[in-house]
Order: C-alpha cells, then structure tokens, then sequence
C-alpha cells in the first residue's frame, strides 16, 4: 500500500501538539469504493484525494479527529456495498459512509442510511435519482444530465444545428442520449440520428462511417472510459470526421488517467465537464502540486475531486454537527464553498452539487502533454435530470 | 471406532447447526456478511447437484440466480411482499429458465454445454438490460420492500432475522438434496457422471435424467437469487455476471465436488479469506485467493474436504 512520506504524516501530528488539548472524540467515515478487479483505479484516486485532504487540512475539526476506512465493493455489486455498509454502520461504528461508484450500489445502501440517519456522501454514483432515495444522501460527484445540456447549449451557441448522438447500449449511454436530445431540440438543433453501440463493440469504423454519410455539423458520443473511448476516438480521427466537418462533443471522454493512452488524436476533441486538472485556480494548482508530491504516479481526474470536494464536505458537517446526522445534512444543505474545481455550493433540495461546467478542448501544455483546456465556462449549473 | 454413513450424515449435520449457532452468537456485528456466505452456500450447492452428482460442467449459474433474483423482486414489488411466497416465485422461475434452456443445453456436452450455458446468462442479461422499464437496467431494481416472515419476523436492521431466515432455508436445500442424492434418480444421476454411454446401454433416459436434474438445480439457485434480491433489496444486472458462476463453481472445486458439505465449507472457506484478505490488504487480496485456490488444486485435488483422506495416505504410506 502506498503511505505519504513521514514529512507529511508529522504535519498533522505536530499540529495536535500545538492544540495542546486531546481532541475529544473520533469521527469515523467509512469510504466504499472498488480497491480491487478491473475498476480499482477509482479506489485509488479517492484514497489518494483524501490524504492529500488531510495532509493540507490536518485530521481534525474543532475537537473531532477524522478517520478513514475503506472497504472494497469490487464493481458495481450491490450486494456486497450493503453488506460492507452494514458492517462499517454496525461494527465499525462509522458516523459518515463516503464513496460509492456506482448506482446500485449507491441505491443498496439508501435505506441503511435513512434507518441509522447517517450522511452518505456519494463521490461519483451519476444517477439524478440516487439523491432522492434517502433523505441523508449529498452527492459531490456530478450527474448526466449536468454536463450533457450545457455541452448541446454551447454547441447551438456554435452555430451547431444537426448533430448526431452515439452512445454505448447501457444506462448511462441512454441517459445522456436523451440528455442531449432533449437539450439540442429545445433549442432549436435536429438530430438526425440516434446510434447506439453494443457494449462489446471495439471497431467503430462502420457507426463513424454512418455518422460520415449523414453529414451533421457534429457527432456526441458518450462511452465509458477507457478501451471503448480509445477505439472511438481512433475511428473519428480514421475516418476523418474532424475533416469532414464533424465536431466531436463529448462528456467524460478525454479523462485525465485516459488522456495520455489517446496521444494526440484526441487534440481538438470537445468536452463538458466540472473538473479538469488543468483548471487555472490557486486551490486546484496547490491541489494538483500536493497530489503530484506526494504520488508522483498519479494525476488528478474527476474522482480525485469528487472525493477531495466528499472530504471537504464531511470536514464542515463535522465542524457544525459532530456525529449528529439529522444535524450534520442540515449544515450540508446549502453549504458553499471553494473547490478545486471552481466555486460549488450543495443544492438545499435536491442535495446535489452545484458547480460550473467547463467547455474543454483537448490541448498540449507548455511540456508538452495532453491537457483538457477549458475554454468557456457555465456557471453554477445544479442536477438538471430530475425535472425530467 | 467405525461411524455409519448414517451417523456420519447426521453428526455433520449437527455440527453444521451448531456452527450456525455459535457464528450468529460469536460474530454478532457481522450478521450481514456471514448471510452473504449463507445464500451464496445454497447457490454452490445447485451448481453440486448438477455438476458434482450429475456431472454436468456449466458456467451459466448465474443465469438461474439472475432469473431467481429478478423474480423475487419483481414479485415483490408488484404484487406481495411476502417472503416465503417470493422464495417460492424465485424457484419457480430459476426451474422454468433451467428447464427451458435445459431442453438444449442438456443435448451438449463438453465445451459446447460450457459455452452455452455462458451464453444463456448472456442474453438473459441483455434481455434484463433492455426491459429497463421494468427492471431498472444498469441502475438496478429498485423499490423492494418486504413483509414480515410468515406476518411476525421483521427484517431488522442488524440484519438478525436475515440470518436466521436464510440458515433455515439453507437447512431445508441441504435436506432435500441429502434426500434426493439417495433416491433412485440421484444414484442413477451418479451412474450418469461415470459413463453416459453405459447408462445408456442399460436403457436409462440419460438425456431426460439429466433435463430433470438441470431443472432441480435451476429451481435452488433460483431460490440463491430470491434470498440475495430479498436481503439487499435492489437487484442489479450483476447477478448474471460470469464471474458470479466462475467463482461458485471455484468455491466447490476448493471444497470438493460432489459431496455437499464439500461446498458448504468451500464457499465459507473462499468467502472468509477474501473478506478477511480484502479488508486486511484492499488492494492485493486477489493474489491470496489465487495461492489458495493453486494449493487445493495441486495439493488436494479433492477439495478441502479430501484433506483427511490425504494426510491419512501421506501418513500411512498410502495403498
């Protein structure tokens, strides 16, 4: 296992010294996330966003020191997020659970939080409904939805009126088809085509092609990461959409720990999304720095900030409510404050996130490596997904 | 001293009760992963009848428990929240899909059975994935909310209940399969695994035996999948999962095929060590799950369950 440097690890300690007084209690938060099998990455960004947390912020709030646990879920298993939920609400006697990739296993724990009224802060799970499902659930991750429609806007702002949807054949895929449909035709765009790809697919060629044939002014894709996205945007620049006309308009796509598999064909690929690494701001330069210090590996991505921002959040709600969960959401609420990603604040209703969403561009940076650009900004956008 | 076969069955069966017992008691904080252990038990015990006593390799469980799963929930949902009638749906629909894909899969052997059966589990997921309206997709159904069992046990949230609940039922399967693995179709089932060809030659329906044998181990994994919508309450795509076969089938090879404590304790085995591995080293755990299962397959490649027979040879010099 990875451990920060000793240097690091006494920074908190001395500022205990320095305190003078024990602190009073300990405030346990329990973080499931996949740590092992094929989507540990997301494990590993959000351990490592959390000691880079703490190692800025120390480890305790007002008379509270804050401890972290973590429990594997494996992927999306439901399950298992309820029996380690379980287990950390009743032996570990945690007063906060963090984390949660992914919706179902986000939805298997709701009712185990309503029950022992225990904030739940959901790092990713990208659902708009998940909010809804228990009153102790806040959400610093983003939904479909609140980056989807700012991204179909600011291509009708482009001039962009026909464009083409392809999408990968599973829930989220779905949901952003629709997203961007509703969006684009609300504003007066068409689209002429709805593709959606077989999970399994890995040759695009022919779906570009069709895209090519239709001729839209751009093509939204939205995949999962990894893999699929690499042979996606491979068969765009292949069959030379970009020359033919054709913007690429994604969401996740260009993600950092991906962007440097995709080398340069991802150059000029548009995104909408709430966080870039490359975000120019104090917070996410001094983020960033500590991050690359103390994991060199590592880079900064959407769950670093999800988990940085979840941290914060649990932070405040230690600071006003202690183990107090009624207490504790009721401070969440509302709450706003500067992130990484720019100025967020939580929605008093729907518990969700409020942040910018950022155009990006796929660009070098001044050394020379892929960097996601952000190139116009909307601001204070909230969960759009549930008027729907 | 000599034990009969009889005594043995039911001095196994006491100790399996009192290790139920002494667990609920000794591990109170846990309840709700040693229920996890409990129900995936019963789910490697369907994949004993068929592939330890009929000899019937499949990698297609899941689709089984998938069907039990979704069953259960659905029937929950839209209709009574009632356990013991869910339980009863789950098996049904765990029969009727072993059944009908049994009416194929039952006529291959081999790697084309293996491939077939990964295969119905395949589109039963599509099939899951596609009717979103109904079973929630990728986000999972939701919306399960059980009754009490039998109107007086409330599913509490310890998870005690749970337990108890899902120990008897555990307790039930053991029993009818103990009762059937001496019945006249679990010897002719036995006579099938050793030679096919054999059975045939004596005038036993092989391909029918076999159909009823898939059918009944369709109908216990089904139940697996009602337990599992019924416990966590959200059923998710998941439960169609290769890896959820792959892996039952791993837990009965690592306690011995064919004989059913064999896959009680190869599952208790396997679900203990990941879960105490994982929680030790989060990140690493898979590689002691991988050294554990290499050394029951070079070592004892009768399961853990052929360990005494195997230090008794090693002992005695063998015979």
């Amino acid at each position: 296992m990875n451990t920060p440097s000793k240097r690091l690890l006494a920074a908190p300690i001395l500022l205990a010294l320095m305190a003078g007084s024990a602190p009073a209690d300990t405030i346990r938060v329990g973080v499931i996330a996949p740590l092992s099998g094929p989507f540990a990455i997301w494990g590993q960004q959000f351990q490592q966003a959390i000691e880079v947390f703490q190692a800025q912020n120390g480890t305790e709030v007002g008379d509270h020191t804050i401890e972290f646990l973590y429990r594997d879920s494996g992927g999306p298993n439901p399950d298992q997020s309820r029996a380690m939920a379980q287990e950390l609400l009743i032996r570990e006697q945690v007063d906060y659970i963090g984390g949660l990739v992914f919706t179902p296993n986000a939805l298997a724990v709701a009712e185990l939080l309503t029950q022992s009224e225990t904030p739940g802060v959901i790092f990713n799970a990208a659902t708009s409904i998940i909010t809804q499902q228990s009153d102790y659930f806040v959400r610093t991750g983003f939904t479909l939805w609140q980056v989807t429609v700012p991204m179909a806007d600011w291509a009708l702002e482009q001039g962009i009126t026909t464009a083409v949807t392809a999408v990968t054949d599973y829930g989220p895929g779905i949901d952003a088809e629709n997203a961007f449909r509703s969006a684009f035709e609300a504003g007066g765009g068409t689209v002429l085509d709805q593709i959606r790809m077989p999970i399994s697919t890995t040759d695009f060629a022919p779906f570009m092609q069709r895209v090519r044939d239709q001729s839209p002014q751009a093509v939204f894709g939205f995949l999962p990461a990894g893999p699929p996205t690499y042979a996606f945007t491979r068969a765009y620049n292949e069959n030379d959409l970009q020359g033919a006309g054709i913007t690429f308009l994604g969401t996740g796509e260009t993600d950092e720990t991906t962007l440097d598999a995709l080398g340069d064909q991802a150059l000029g690929l548009h995104t909408a999304y709430h966080y870039s690494a490359a975000h120019d701001s104090a917070m996410n330069h001094a983020f960033t720095a500590m991050l690359a210090e103390m994991y060199p590996d590592s880079v900064a991505n959407l769950a670093s900030v999800g988990a940085y921002d979840g941290a914060a959040l649990i932070y405040h709600m230690v600071d006003v409510a202690g183990s107090d969960g009624p207490a504790a959401i009721e401070a969440a609420r509302g709450y706003a404050w500067e992130s990484p990603r720019g100025p967020v604040s939580i929605d008093p209703v729907t518990r969700h996130i409020t942040q910018n969403v950022y155009i990006r561009e796929v660009d070098h940076d001044e050394n020379g490596r892929l960097i996601n650009r952000e190139i116009a900004t909307i601001e204070a956008v909230p969960d759009l997904g549930l008027s729907q | 001293m000599k034990l009969t076969p009889l005594t043995k069955g039911l001095l196994a069966d006491a100790l399996l009760i009192i290790a139920a017992v002494v667990a609920f008691y000794a591990f109170p904080y846990d309840l709700a992963f040693l229920t996890r252990i409990v129900i995936m038990a019963i789910l490697v015990l369907s994949i004993d009848l068929i592939l330890g006593l009929g000899g019937i390799v499949t990698l297609g469980q899941a689709a089984l428990y998938g069907s039990g799963a979704y069953a259960a929930g659905l029937f929950a949902i839209h209709i009574s929240g009632d356990p013991l009638l869910g339980l009863a749906v789950g098996m049904l629909a765990g029969a009727a899909i072993a059944f009908l894909s049994g009416l194929l899969l039952m006529r291959a052997e081999g790697l084309t059975l293996i491939m077939l059966s990964i295969a119905v589990a395949l589109v039963l997921q599509e099939i899951a994935n596609r009717a979103r309206d109904w079973t929630g997709g990728a986000d999972g159904m939701r919306g399960i909310r059980m009754d009490p069992i039998l109107g007086l046990w409330r599913f509490d949230f310890i998870g005690q209940t749970g337990y108890i609940y899902v120990c008897c039922v555990l307790f039930v399967v053991l029993f009818a399969l103990k009762v059937l693995k001496a019945s006249p179709l679990g010897l002719m089932a036995r006579g099938i695994h050793e030679s096919p060809a054999r059975m045939r030659a004596i005038g036993a329906p092989v391909y029918q035996r076999r159909l009823i044998l898939y059918t009944l181990g369709g109908a216990i994994a089904g139940i697996a999948g009602a337990l599992a919508a019924q416990i966590t309450q959200l059923v998710s795509l998941e439960v169609f999962n290769f890896s959820h076969s792959a892996e039952a089938v791993i837990m009965l090879i690592l306690g011995g095929a064919g004989k059913l404590y064999g896959a009680i304790i190869g599952t208790v085995i396997f679900m203990v060590v990941h879960h105490l591995a994982a929680s030790v080293d989060p990140f690493n755990w898979l590689f002691i799950i991988g050294a554990l299962v290499l050394g029951v397959v070079f070592f004892v490649p009768q399961g853990l369950l052929g360990v005494p027979t195997a230090l008794k040879r090693l002992i005695g010099g063998g015979k």
